[in-house]
């Protein structure tokens, strides 16, 4: 090995968008693969293990899409930063390069850029299946040659010499790769020779490529220290160095030295007939039919999600409530019992009883990915987003929060404009996403009645579809007030390839599915655990022995009053809750609730609910004492457990007043406050990581938060 | 006065032109990038459905582009 001896050897994944990095990725790591360092993150940079045969290992990240090494977006800086970066932990010792073969004269640029940094690198010439259809032939030896790097004629799809590539990635590690080319591929302008010495001289960069774009990206590179980055302002200032002028000349120098090289050892299919995909386009980009088929997509999609999800659901919920049953009678009772199915077997319920919507959900949207649509989504509705302040491609991310907004807000780093970025980041949160899905049924089910209206539509429908509305309209109104206050003048681009219509590659599909679900279970399982857990200490016990003299308080009441075993059990477990510390905290913030029309109970659900907003149903169950049945006040074929919940909860009054808590007007505020507030630690801790700062999280918390304050008692004052 | 050029919104659907030049140097910068250069022909294909933005053709690679990107590149008449 030539470099890092001492630790595995790094290779990492190169290419443009689309070009099928994330396939071969998948083709050369299988299993052995992991995403990022963060907790409930999925488009993290993503790496995995090679094995070879002689039992050595190598490391493979997968790095952005990008077309070149002067990025427009944040995704795309993450390349450019990382390889003119050598000190960096994870600057690679080798590098693959994927090229789409069917389009390879553009696909060349980012090749001969990296070439020039000197890092070893092999061609892998991708999609070999449809250049075969398309009648493509490549003469590899002669454009190897003429490169000066190794090639392979690969496809991630069908697995084709995937073996070759593996065994020129063993010479790579090696050292012993046929060519070696080290003449630079580009050559420097009188002008930028200059500039280039001027900046070896001050940093010390070696590769002379290497310090031509630490002066065009010294602005924003992040390894920078505050006086080399004055000392290159000042270096780019006297040599009256002109940075995207520079870029243009030296992209079509590239291009033009390349190209006859392509035309050598490429033989083309003379023109690129009208294919299936523009067919397609005439229809799906069509200026009614497209917008039309979108929203018919849409909802048949959120159609899916409850219609697949209801026996996974049942499954688990029998599952747990069997387990739950099981344990209660197998363990002595006591707090230890309590605590295993009262705590942690209902936490656990709560984090799997997601798993199929959420399942569904990203599956749906994979497979639009994947099949090439959401570029075309992009294309159509660019001008919608762009009144609300955003990009196109905020689009992605606005359905991406219809399942879980922490991977949404991710997808955003492919926007380059910094504001259209931000809007994007602020708004995603207020798309209803799954863990919304149950506060809504309980909800709903406990105070609007399913009545149809107008002999039409069910009533309980209309209010859980305007929930979604209400979150679109929320995400659109304040993108467009954002804008209104933020206005920065930083170019925006649309500027997007639209890709072939390709059938999805369903183990690309299985594994970008089960990478979002686990990083779900753990990131945001872990919370609701956690909050579960410490629910459930916080009331059962109380400050000094408040807890037990409520007990005896109930049992002397109950004894006078002759109420029966089960009354009694029910009248000690709320005196229980109220002298307990999640009682207390209840009482505390119920003054500034009540407006809302909420109670100290409702209080307590609340304050759970800003760790992770799905705790709520299971916090209420535990509040109702209903803790065993937990899982079923969801469903929707296990109507006792359903009825007894209601029924209990009906029976709630205000201690004060004596009037009953769950009206239709306090439900329908609790509703809306759930649709509107921001109650996710995951969201907050990704928002911070994204936006660099805490600000932006905290403002987000307290805007969402405060508006759902608003409209909650706009509600209710509207309805009681 | 006689204009010399066109640019990509006075294209009618599947009319093509090859481009010239481009107005805006950030735009030319990624446009190049994603393989449009001055020489290579340009196609319309349509509309967006809101306006606004543009589908087109630039030698088999498909792109959508703003309005504005899309009169930033100058066509042969
Ligand atoms: N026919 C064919 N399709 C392929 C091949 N490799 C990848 N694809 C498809 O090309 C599309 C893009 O592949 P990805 O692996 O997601 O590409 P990527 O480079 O990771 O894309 P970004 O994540 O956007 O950077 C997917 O629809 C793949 O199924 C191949 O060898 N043959």
């Amino acid at each position: 090995m030539t470099r890092g001896d001492a630790q595995t050897y790094k290779i990492a994944l190169v290419g443009n968008p689309n070009s099928g990095k994330s396939t071969i990725f998948n083709q050369l790591t299988g299993l052995r693969q992991k995403t990022g360092n963060f907790p409930g993150v999925t488009v993290d940079i993503k790496s995995g293990k090679i094995r070879f045969a002689g039992g050595i290992e190598a490391i493979l990240t997968d790095l952005p899409g990008t077309y070149s090494l002067y990025p427009t977006s944040s995704d795309e800086k993450i390349v450019a930063a990382l390889l003119t970066h050598p000190a960096h932990a994870n600057f690679p010792d080798g590098i693959v390069y994927i090229a789409d073969t069917n389009h390879l004269e553009k696909h060349l640029l980012l090749l001969t850029q990296i070439m020039d940094l000197g890092i070893p690198i092999l061609l892998a010439l991708n999609m070999s299946d449809t250049a075969a259809e398309l009648g493509i032939k490549v003469n590899i030896i002669r454009l190897s040659e003429r490169l000066g790097v190794p090639v392979v004629f690969v496809s991630g799809r069908t697995g084709e010499n995937i073996d070759r590539l593996q065994a020129e990635l063993e010479k790579m590690m090696l050292g012993t790769q046929a060519i070696h080319k080290t003449a630079a591929f580009y050559t420097p302008t009188e002008a930028e020779k200059q500039l280039v010495e001027a900046v070896q001289l001050n940093l010390g960069t070696e590769n002379p490529y290497r310090a031509l774009l630490i002066a065009h990206h010294y602005q924003w590179l992040p390894f920078l220290q505050h006086s080399e980055r004055e000392t290159l302002a000042a270096i780019v200032e006297t040599k009256h160095f002109q940075s995207l002028r520079a870029q243009v000349d030296e992209t079509l120098d590239r291009f033009d030295r390349f190209t006859p090289f392509v035309q050598e050892s490429v033989q083309e299919a003379p023109t690129f007939p009208n294919t299936t995909t523009d067919r397609l386009d005439a229809l799906l980009t069509h200026r009614i039919g497209g917008p039309l088929i979108f929203f018919a997509v849409m909802l048949l999609m959120f159609q899916a999600i409850f219609d697949w999800s209801v026996y996974p659901m049942d499954w688990i919920e029998t599952g747990f409530s069997w387990l739950n049953d099981g344990l209660k009678a197998a363990l002595p009772a006591g707090w230890f019992s309590d605590l295993l199915t009262d705590g942690i077997l209902a936490g656990l319920s709560g984090i799997l009883i997601f798993i199929p919507q959420i399942a569904i959900l990203f599956l749906l949207i994979t497979i639009l990915e994947e099949v090439g649509y959401m570029s075309r989504v992009v294309f159509m509705f660019d001008k919608t987003m762009r009144r609300a302040g955003m990009n196109g491609r905020s689009v992605i991310s606005l359905i991406g929060g219809g399942a879980c907004a922490v991977p949404a807000i991710m997808s955003s780093r492919t926007i380059g404009n910094w504001q259209e970025r931000l809007i994007t980041i602020m708004v995603t949160p207020f798309i209803s996403c799954s863990a919304r899905i149950p506060v809504y049924l309980v909800l709903i089910g406990l105070a609007v009645p399913a009545v149809k209206i107008g002999g039409l539509i069910n009533a309980q429908t209309l209010v859980f579809a305007s929930m979604y509305a209400l979150g679109v309209i929320a995400a659109f109104a304040s993108g467009w007030a954002m804008k209104k206050w933020l206005r920065t003048r930083e170019p925006s681009f649309l500027a997007i390839e639209l890709p072939e219509y390709r059938m999805p590659d369903w183990k690309n599909v299985a594994l970008t599915v089960w990478e979002k679900v686990a990083a779900f279970v753990w990131g945001a399982g872990k919370i609701i655990l956690f909050v579960s857990i410490a629910l459930w200490g916080l009331s059962r016990f109380g400050p000094g022995n408040a807890v037990e003299t409520a007990e005896n308080t109930a049992r002397e009441k109950a004894q006078t009053t002759q109420l029966s075993t089960s009354e009694t059990e029910d009248l000690i477990a709320h005196h229980r809750l109220e002298a307990s510390y999640a009682g207390q905290m209840g009482k505390f913030i119920e003054p500034a609730i009540r407006p809302l029309g909420y109670d100290w109970k409702i209080g307590i659900a609340l304050l759970t609910s800003f760790a992770a907003r799905e705790v709520f149903t299971g916090t209420l169950a535990v509040l109702y004492n209903m803790g065993s049945a937990e899982p079923d006040i969801s469903s929707r074929t296990d109507n006792q457990a359903k009825v007894t919940m209601r029924a209990k909860m009906r029976e709630e009054t205000f201690s004060d007043n004596g009037k009953p808590v769950y009206t239709l007007a306090t439900a329908l505020s609790l509703l809306v406050f759930y649709a509107l507030a921001l109650q996710c630690m995951s969201t907050i801790a990704v928002v911070k990581r994204e936006t660099g700062s805490w600000k932006w999280a905290l403002f987000q918390f307290t805007f969402m938060s405060a508006l759902a304050y608003v409209v909650a008692w706009l509600v209710y004052l509207l309805f009681s | 006065m006689l204009r010399r050029y066109k640019t990509v919104p006075d294209l009618k659907a599947h009319e093509s032109a090859a481009a010239i030049s481009f107005v805006d140097p950030a735009l030319a910068c990624k446009l190049t990038a994603m393989g449009v250069r001055p020489g290579a022909v340009i196609e319309m294909i349509r509309k967006a459905p809101f306006g606004k933005a543009y589908y087109i053709k630039v030698d088999g690679i498909r792109l959508a582009l703003r309005e504005e990107e899309a009169f930033s590149i100058l066509l042969e008449i």
